[in-house]
């Protein structure tokens, strides 16, 4: 079947299946800041003392794990306007895709903090470091270290979700992939390209996680 | 004891975890320079008494006075923190932190001294330890006695008034022990002020002043250690070193 595969149109829209595939490298980069940002915020709520600032953060992330990334975008797609709030398309999206992923990112990043032993921080407390100290000097350097490949695998997850924002017309590498589809009736072909773009981004991850392990083991081990 | 001899000063303090009364009325007076060894069997309180000390553990009641301040007034707690050593069983190195770095991160951050001044320092401890060619090695490359004893230098180099021993050596190899000992033998003939709690009764023997047996949260027997290994006043005492000293 791949034998059968048309090249030639598939050539002719490399315009428009590069558009597309920046598209989604971008609208990934941007979903991945907001998601990072949102992550450490809900991460940090979701661990510190206080109970009426716990309780949103850990909101937050039960709504988000417990539905659907497509309901989610659906909702702010069909749910702002109704509140007054009018934004474009792509903006609904990366924020959707933000909101999404903050959640896991904050999970990630929470468990990250909580492989840090105890111990380690007693011994902080007992030399007299503070909190912010004991997060910055002991834990949070050792959590990160421990959370950069879930991190990058959420991130994969990411890029792949955000061929969902084609659904409210945010032109990204899988509508750009179904112009072929729609226009000459070869969706093969369309889904082979798009497919070849979420491939690319894939290994650029991948290898990403991989450099960056090989050069932060600890020396002498792993 | 005058007022200004004293170190620490536990005056009828009680602890509970849920419903377990995990400190009974403690009352005891640490003087300056003195060494106390705490023993007794598992579960009788022993780590729970010294992470009181420095405020690792919280009380409900009762008074602890620890080189003049009232662990009541949590406020007062890292100060005081800076002056009570902390020696755990687990060693709890910062597995991310060469030994040298683990020995000067509270110096710099805590006390303030900049860098060169904190490993000066932190150089003349480790080598004082023995340890003076593991300088730059991570604590996966150091073997157990190896990281005891960056332990007690990465406490020594706050330069503490106290130094709290939670059983320094019950997770080392056999081998291993007396070199982390022999660091504690030398750390109390300097005259540091020490609560050890460790079934060591050689360690005892050597440099205790007193030696002290809690049984289920209470004190419940204190003496010299010559008295106490001797002539222990309680069954008790009788039966718990009947155990330890026989295997
Ligand atoms: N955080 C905690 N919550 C509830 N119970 C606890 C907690 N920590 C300790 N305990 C209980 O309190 C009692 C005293 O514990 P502690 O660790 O002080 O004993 P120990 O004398 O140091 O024993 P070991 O020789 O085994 O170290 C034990 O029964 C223990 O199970
Ligand atoms: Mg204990």
């Amino acid at each position: 079947m791949l034998g059968g595969l048309n090249t030639r149109v598939m050539l002719e829209y490399l315009p428009e299946i590069w558009q597309g595939f920046l598209s989604t490298l971008w609208l990934s980069a941007a979903g991945f800041l907001g998601a990072m940002a949102l992550g450490v915020l809900a991460c940090a709520l979701a661990i510190q003392p206080l109970r009426w600032l716990r309780a949103p953060a850990v909101a937050y992330v039960d709504v988000i794990r417990a539905t659907p990334l497509l309901a989610q975008l659906y909702f702010l797609y069909f749910g702002l306007p109704r509140l007054g709030i009018v934004l474009p398309e792509m903006l609904i999206g990366i924020i959707a895709l933000s909101l999404n992923s903050g959640a896991y990112m904050a999970e990630i990043i929470r468990s990250g903090i909580l492989s840090i032993p105890r111990g380690q921080v007693e011994a902080g407390m007992s030399t007299g470091l503070g909190y912010m100290q004991r997060m910055r000097l002991i834990v949070l350097p050792q959590a990160l270290r421990a959370t950069v490949s879930p991190v990058i695998g959420q991130t994969i997850v990411l890029v792949k979700d955000s061929s969902l924002l084609s659904l409210i017309s945010v032109v990204e590498l899988t509508r750009a992939g179904q112009r072929i589809a729609i226009d000459r009736f070869m969706p093969v072909e369309g889904l082979v390209a798009t497919a070849l773009g979420y491939l690319v981004l894939y290994y650029a991850l991948k290898s990403a996680a991989g450099a960056w392990s090989a050069r932060n083991a600890l020396p002498g081990r792993g | 004891m005058g007022k200004e001899a004293r170190m620490i000063e536990f005056s009828g303090v009680n602890k509970w975890f849920g419903p377990l009364h995990v400190l009974n009325d403690i009352s005891l007076t640490v003087g300056k320079g003195e060494v106390v060894v705490v023993c007794g069997p598992s579960g009788s309180g022993k780590s729970t008494l010294i992470r009181c000390v420095n405020g690792l553990e919280p009380f409900q009641q009762g008074r602890l006075v620890v080189d003049g301040t009232d662990l009541s007034n949590r406020r007062a707690l890292r100060a005081l923190r800076m002056e009570v050593g902390f020696v755990f069983q687990s060693f709890n190195l910062y597995p991310h932190k060469t030994a040298l770095e683990n020995v000067t991160l509270a110096p710099i951050h805590v006390r303030g001294l900049n860098r060169t001044e904190a490993e000066a320092r932190g150089r003349a401890l480790l080598e004082k330890v023995g340890l003076g060619d593991k300088m730059g090695n991570y604590p996966h490359q150091l073997s157990g006695g190896q990281q005891q004893r960056v332990a007690i230098a990465r406490s020594l180099c706050m330069q503490p008034k106290v130094m709290l021993f939670d059983e320094p050596t019950s997770a080392l190899d056999p081998e291993m022990i007396n070199e982390v000992l022999d660091v504690m033998v030398g750390l109390a003939r300097e005259g540091m002020t020490m609560m050890v709690v460790t079934h060591e009764m050689g360690f005892a023997r050597k440099v205790a002043d007193r030696v002290i047996f809690m049984d289920r949260g209470a004190i419940v027997e204190t003496a010299p250690p010559e008295t106490f290994f001797t002539a222990p006043l309680h069954a008790r005492t009788r039966d718990f070193l009947g155990k330890i000293l026989h295997h």
